[in-house]
């Protein structure tokens, strides 16, 4: 039966978030962006309230929960700042991995310091890193790593780092690297333009061999896991825009509530306030979009893929009109620091650039949509 | 629970409702558009087939039947139905017998004599319409502003004014009307009267030609001297006593469009999904498999499946909300927008991807001249805006 009715459950999560996202989030937003780093301390926080875990299965001592409660909850922390949000270290984008594959080996010896340590995982998805020369060669018993990537998330912290990469034999493969085994170093950069706090870097691998005994997956297995987890790590940082675009309504709302000009509230020129329903309307249709993608993902069908293309797309679009919208109701004032917007608009479009080209999407659900899911594919 | 699933009872409505789109409306279409009517041999077969547009129906908030403990799903059902049934041709849906448009002001407002009367006339036996009529030459957006007079006279009300764009107006055996009993009292001098076809002083002066629609019947309706008796005024007089000062029949015009609107975007997202498919299946049949104009048509079709589709969540979502007897204004302003704006978008892309072969005997270039009333009618994009923006600011006490 459609419904819009959250359960009672998701309800009691959203509550806890949204008054953590407004009351210890929000606050020191501008804090952490100035010092590059989410402090310890709210980490914990929001760790031991069970809000990083959220991807785990039971057998991870966690809930389980399926994708469209998690995004109503990340929805409401990135409410809060999505630079924080970004900044969390925790298992990221490599949670979604350890959902798909719970029980396998290389991941249970490592369970105890992610689950209890808190130790921070960055995911390298390196079909997408364009201008990475990073390479993954096959040797055999071991695959050789030489390189750089572009900057990832994470990657200045992550004590772990889970790489989805296509070898030199063009065979799919998903490897884990442990930090104090496998060293790499992560190239501190000049990053200024947003996600200041998302430990942003490149990473850089001279000679390392991996051996077969970190080897998550590979050939047919790894290309289904690598596409099962950028479906759902799509529709998770779809659902953290939308809570960020949910911000920028709110905040641009009220200040134009509230701001006078040729004697009256702003509110009230129409120029003002239809750009508010539009930002209204573009924030409820992207936010259905990625619910609709979470229930796909939640019932393993296999058209979730293309809907977390859309999803994802839709948000990125969606993300730099809204965030761009409230800079431009604030005027100056939006412009400047005083004000959160501009950090808003800035963490908008670093986070489109990190989470995939938007016309690369809509090309490709094109093609899923003409071809059909399993001809695109091999296109 | 959050769920984009299809009850039992919704998916069978909908494949209902789409067979009967595909089998009975859309084979006709095209013809119809051309002769500017559907044919009268075919209302009469639909009609002995018990098919109406009767979107009283679906009507949101309104008395809630003692009846059932059973969730309400009228108003999804009827954007489920809607979508369908437009998307085998709008014309043809809008012409369809029933109270269409007229059946949800009688059914939230009307006495429950008056419901009998005028809801219980769509019978078998012969085609039968119901109208509403608000708009008028010089009030349009401004609903508040109509103009038609209604003079209280011994044992009724003395109507004088004009109507426009009125749909089925001229074949309607009754048509809802909005009129004022006092101008200087603007909103709260409204009523809404229910004048019946062959009332003195009531006709129909002109059937227009449209863009678009053309197998629908849009009229323009004079009102002179037209006497109607005290029991059609809709609700009775105790409606209006009841609310004080309260713009009674304004509000009666306003609560209609709360689940009208919803069906109404579902019927711009049928069209739009109409011209998305056709033109899905003939860049499958037609387009080179690679290259610019491949990928050129991959991404307006995928901008157009997700508009449609994020359209069609909106509706639900405000269609849902008045299931549930919740305050669904906002969002049947914000899907009734949403969807009016890129389903003519969504026809425009896949004219542009059909290229000169649309123009000839075409039936996207039919929708595109068909969707864009849909951007206008029942309240047109920028009122749409309006409502959207007075809910979002109504938490600071800001009327805009």
């Amino acid at each position: 039966m459609i419904s819009f009715r959250p359960n009672e459950d998701e309800e009691s999560f959203v509550d806890v978030a949204r008054g953590l996202a407004k009351e210890k989030i929000r606050p020191v937003a501008r804090e952490i962006e100035h010092n590059g780093k989410v402090n310890q301390k709210l980490i914990q926080e929001i760790r031991e309230l069970g809000l990083l875990s959220l991807e785990f299965t039971e057998n991870w001592e966690d809930l389980e929960l399926p994708l469209i409660s998690q995004v109503q909850i990340w929805q409401a922390l990135a409410y809060g700042d999505l630079d924080t949000v970004q900044g969390l270290s925790d298992a990221g984008d490599a949670a979604s991995f350890i959902r798909l594959i719970p029980d396998h080996p290389v991941l249970q010896s490592f369970k105890k310091t992610i689950v209890e340590d808190g130790a921070a995982v960055s995911f390298l998805d390196l079909e997408h890193q364009l201008f990475s020369n990073l390479n993954v060669s096959n040797e055999g018993t071991e695959y050789l790593l030489n390189g750089t990537t572009e900057p990832v998330r994470s990657a200045k912290f992550a004590d772990y780092v889970l790489i989805g990469a296509r070898d030199s034999g063009g065979e799919s493969v998903l490897l884990w690297l442990d930090k104090q085994e496998y060293p790499w170093t992560a190239e501190e950069g000049d990053y200024r333009l947003g996600l200041l706090a998302s430990g942003l870097a490149k990473m850089t691998f001279q000679n390392v061999r991996v051996s077969q005994s970190h080897v998550l997956a590979k050939g047919e297995e790894a290309e289904k896991l690598i596409k099962a987890g950028r479906t759902r790590i799509r529709i998770l940082q779809a659902a953290k825009e939308v809570g960020l675009m949910e911000a920028a309504l709110d905040y641009a709302t009220e200040y134009t509530a509230g701001r006078k000009a040729f004697g009256k509230e702003i509110a009230k020129f129409q120029g003002v306030s239809f750009r508010v329903a539009e930002m209204a309307m573009e924030t409820r249709a992207a936010n259905h979009l990625v619910w609709e993608a979470a229930l796909k993902a939640d019932e393993e069908d296999e058209s979730a893929d293309g809907y977390s293309l859309r999803a994802l797309y839709r948000a990125h679009r969606s993300l730099r009109f809204v965030t761009d919208s409230a800079v431009q109701l604030l005027g100056g004032h939006g412009y400047v620091q005083e004000y959160p917007v501009e950090k808003w608009m800035r963490d908008a479009q670093a986070q489109v650039a990190l989470y995939g080209r938007e016309k690369q999407m809509l090309t490709k659900r094109g093609e899923q949509l003409i071809k059909g899911v399993k001809e695109a594919a091999m296109s | 629970m959050i769920s984009f699933e299809l009850s039992e009872q919704q998916k069978q409505i909908k494949e209902m409702t789409h067979w009967f789109a595909k089998n009975e409306i859309r084979p006709i279409a095209m013809e119809a558009d051309k002769l500017g009517k559907v044919p009268d041999e075919w209302l009469d077969n639909v009609n002995k087939m018990g098919i109406h547009l009767n979107t009283s129906s679906f009507g949101g908030g309104g008395k809630s039947e003692r009846k059932e403990k059973k969730e309400r799903e009228g108003n999804r059902m009827g954007v489920l139905a809607t979508e369908e049934m437009a998307w085998g041709d709008p014309a043809i849906t809008l012409s369809l017998p029933g109270a269409g448009l007229g059946g949800p002001p009688v059914q939230s407002s009307g006495t429950p004599e008056q419901q009998e009367r005028f809801l219980s006339i769509f019978t078998k036996d012969k085609p039968r319409w119901g109208a509403y009529a608000l708009t008028e030459p010089e009030a349009g957006s401004d609903a508040s502003g109509v103009k038609t007079t209604a003079k209280k006279v011994e044992g009724g009300y003395i109507l004088n004014g004009q109507k426009i764009f009125i749909t089925n107006g001229g074949r309607a055996s009754w048509v809802v009307v909005f009129a004022t009993v006092d101008p200087s009292l603007g909103r709260a001098g409204q009523r809404a009267f229910v004048v019946e076809k062959g009332t003195p002083g009531y006709s129909c002066t002109k059937l227009v030609k449209k863009m678009g629609l053309r197998a629908n019947e849009t009229a323009e309706l004079l009102f002179e001297d037209c006497f109607v008796p005290d029991e059609n005024l809709l609700g009775g007089e105790e409606l209006y006593e009841a609310s004080g000062s309260k713009p009674s029949g304004f509000q009666v015009a306003m609560k209609t469009f709360d689940s009208t609107r919803p069906i109404v975007a579902s019927m711009a997202i049928g069209i739009a999904r109409a011209a998305y498919e056709y033109t899905l299946d003939f860049v499958r049949r037609e387009y080179p498999k690679s290259g610019e104009m491949f990928r050129i048509a991959s991404d307006t079709l995928a901008e157009a499946e997700q508009d449609i589709a994020a359209a069609r969540l909106l509706t639900w979502e405000a269609a849902w909300k008045a299931d549930q007897g919740l305050p669904n204004a906002k969002e049947a302003a914000m899907c009734k927008a949403y969807s009016g704006q890129i389903s003519l978008d969504v026809c425009s892309k896949c004219l542009e991807i059909l290229g000169p072969t649309g123009l000839n005997h075409h039936l996207v270039e039919k929708l595109y001249r068909d969707v864009k009333i849909f951007d206008i009618f029942e309240g047109t994009n920028q009122i749409q805006h309006l409502v959207v923006a007075r809910r979002q600011y109504a938490p600071y006490e800001i009327r805009v």
